[in-house]
């Protein structure tokens, strides 16, 4: 096991002339920790992943693996196993032998090369495929195989690069599962590029926002942090619509009333909005973007209503456990949760009810103000 | 398969067939003459298709036998043949094997490396090739005339000469061998360099064994360019033993006398080591070798 330490890491595939993918990247991700990479694609996070592999070199900046400088380090002795979006078996070889092939050409010989590939194939069920060539597998099982050829490395770092993008839905449930299990057994440093938010959310022990980088900024490192906390206390108006599905609202507006506990906007409709930020930094009648998430309203008549906006219905969903209506409130569309089967009529009006702990406020750059409360619902 | 198809499309099948019938019949054809000619009495090169006193004498030439008259004259075989069957099959074998070789590591640097004047070198060596090789047949002569005074086993009238002169035509077959590798998913060869493959392993180990079926295309390609190629060894080779078959055979046609029979025989000949060579390469022109190793 190994920790992974990355000291302002500059990505670039074609210095001076392209653009850089990466920059400013500063993380420290701790021996046994299971970190996940979230971002919308473009952000770099499948190239943070091969630099730290080794499969792309690093233009500035330094890699740490287990405290050894590792930048000019080639893949094979980093420790590192990966197991590719695409799977990558070797299409050629039955289960057996890509399992094997690595420990193969380490000039391992044949009975130590089964001792390490049949536990393995009984960890991950796969006994009973070991004589087949991948074409012969399910998808389920080919993903398997790519995790188990990782294992018999015995690798300090697991790096998985989007590794359940290609299965079906309920097989990915599944197999989330048993990644989460098998780091719960194995106990490694686990790295893991995703872009759904779910897996990011149930699997990581700290989360990793990477955004598109812009032209002029100094890093595209938006936010690490623990999933609850990336959730509750985003940094900046990206996290926050990064984070949470469905997305989050956002209503532009003006500072009203200024305040250490909290204070009031008013949103371009007209509406006073009271919300629980310290925004003493900032002064009254700044530009702001006030957030909310769809499942953070309540009915008009709730004890937690602080504040109402009213919306002009444009589609309800009924999902039988829950119901979304998508509505515009001034020409801005916002999705509220509300109780299953709430009728809503299109072109209807619709009062939603706004608890002031639930608002995230966001100034002109996107900088998040810091909340004072944390909505709790209470039925 | 099952899809239901308009009346019109009855007709429009049977005229496929007529045309394709028609085809395969103009290609099939000369052929047919030729081996025909080759079992005809006397070396005539118009005739029946079908001899109706058939003759042995010109088969037994090539393949080196005497033969007797009805008047007890035994003419022997006026040339090598079958050595220069066995020229043409070892320069071919060895030409196509090294072309094989050359042009997969080339196509390989071409395909996965990233070197300055990657993509020059690529369209460069295209356009150099779309020059007919007959126009520098010249340039051959003195090339290997000069060679030979340093390394005279490289030189003129040396199959290593013709064999090293066969090897400058690989540009299109790296661009073939490129196409298809640029078709396998690189992660598969990352991957083996996580396993502690070097690129050599990546490249022998995971790369060429998925490659199987376009090499056999290639060997072919290049076994066939060899046997038939007339011009360039006509230049480089001038003795007698030490001619390939295609260039040797046309020594039955001096404007004298035109020994079509015997010609044809010679030819039919030289059709064997290719044939042979397709039906044993064959086998390894199989389709879905990358099957299942990355997601569809």
């Amino acid at each position: 096991m190994s920790n992974v330490l990355l000291k302002n890491v500059v990505k670039n595939y074609n210095p001076g002339k392209a653009r850089d993918v990466l920059r400013g990247i500063n993380l420290d991700i701790k021996e046994g920790e299971f970190v996940v990479f979230v971002g919308p694609s473009g952000c770099g996070k499948s190239t943070l992943l091969r630099t730290i592999a080794g499969l792309d070199d690093i233009t500035d900046g330094e890699l740490y693996i287990g405290d050894h400088f590792m930048n000019d380090v080639p893949p094979v002795d980093r420790g590192v196993g990966m197991v590719f979006q695409s799977y990558a078996l070797y299409p050629h070889m039955d289960v057996r032998t890509n399992m094997g092939f690595g420990l193969k050409l380490k000039k391992m010989d044949k009975t130590q090369i089964a001792k390490r590939v049949d536990p393995t194939a009984e960890l991950l069920g796969l006994t009973k495929f070991l004589d087949r060539k991948p074409k012969a597998l399910s998808g389920g099982q080919r993903q398997r195989v790519a995790i188990g050829r990782c294992l018999v490395q015995q690798p300090n770092v697991f790096l998985l690069d989007e590794p359940l993008s290609n299965l079906d839905a309920s097989l990915r449930v599944k197999m989330r599962m048993e990644i989460a299990k098998l780091h719960k057994e194995l106990g490694a440093t686990m790295i893991y590029v995703t872009h759904d938010q779910v897996e990011a959310m149930t699997l990581a022990d700290r989360i990793v926002v990477l955004s598109p980088l812009p032209p002029k900024a100094t890093t595209n490192l938006e936010q690490v942090g623990a999933p609850l906390e990336l959730y509750r206390t985003p940094v900046n108006r990206f996290v926050a619509g990064f984070i949470g599905s469905p997305k989050m609202n956002f209503l532009t507006g003006m500072l009203e009333e200024i305040g250490k506990k909290s204070c009031t906007v008013k949103l371009d409709t007209g509406n006073l909005i009271k919300v629980s930020v310290d925004a003493s930094t900032g002064k009254p009648g700044d530009q702001v973007d006030l957030g909310l998430r769809p499942e953070h309203t309540v009915m008009l008549d709730h004890p937690q209503a602080d504040s109402t906006i009213t919306g002009t219905v444009k589609l309800a969903e009924h999902l039988g456990s829950e119901s979304f209506i998508h509505l515009e409130v001034g020409c801005t569309p916002f999705t509220v949760r509300v109780r299953p089967g709430t009728p809503a009529k299109p072109d209807s009006q619709f009062d939603i009810g706004i608890p002031a702990d639930a608002c995230y406020l966001f100034d002109e750059n996107g900088k998040a103000f810091e909340r004072t409360e944390i909505f709790v619902r209470q039925d | 398969m099952g899809m239901v198809q308009p009346k019109s499309l009855k007709y429009r099948v049977m005229w496929t067939h007529i045309f394709m019938w028609f085809f395969l019949a103009s290609i099939i054809f000369p052929l047919l003459v030729i081996i025909a000619i080759s079992f005809r009495t006397g070396n005539f090169s118009v005739g029946e298709i079908i001899p109706s006193n058939p003759t042995l004498d010109h088969w037994k030439l090539a393949l080196g036998m005497s033969i007797t008259d009805a008047d007890g004259t035994v003419t022997p075989p006026p040339f090598p043949v079958l050595l220069w069957l066995w020229n043409s099959v070892k320069v071919a074998l060895i030409s196509a094997g090294l072309i094989v070789a050359l042009s997969t590591t080339c196509a390989y640097a071409f395909a996965r490396m990233r070197f300055a004047g990657r993509t020059l070198i690529l369209k460069a060596m295209l356009i150099f090739q779309m020059f007919p090789a007959v126009l520098a047949l010249v340039a051959y002569y003195a090339l290997f005339d000069r060679i030979g005074e340093y390394m005279p086993w490289l030189g003129l009238n040396t199959h290593p000469g013709l064999i090293f002169a066969y090897l400058g035509g690989i540009a299109l077959h790296v661009w073939t061998i490129k196409g298809y590798f640029e078709t396998i998913d690189q992660s598969l060869e990352e991957s083996a360099m996580l396993d502690g493959a070097s690129p050599w392993q990546a490249f022998r180990l995971i790369l060429l064994p998925l490659s199987v079926p376009i090499l056999a295309v290639v060997f072919i390609l290049a076994f066939i360019a060899a046997i038939t190629e007339v011009p360039l060894a006509s230049i480089l080779l001038q003795n007698m033993d030490k001619l390939t078959l295609a260039v040797g055979a046309q020594q039955y046609l001096y404007p004298q006398n035109y020994l079509w029979g015997d010609f044809a025989a010679a030819a039919v000949l030289s059709g064997f080591p290719i044939t042979i060579v397709f039906l044993l390469a064959q086998r390894w022109l199989v389709g879905g070798l990358t099957a299942g190793g990355v997601k569809g």
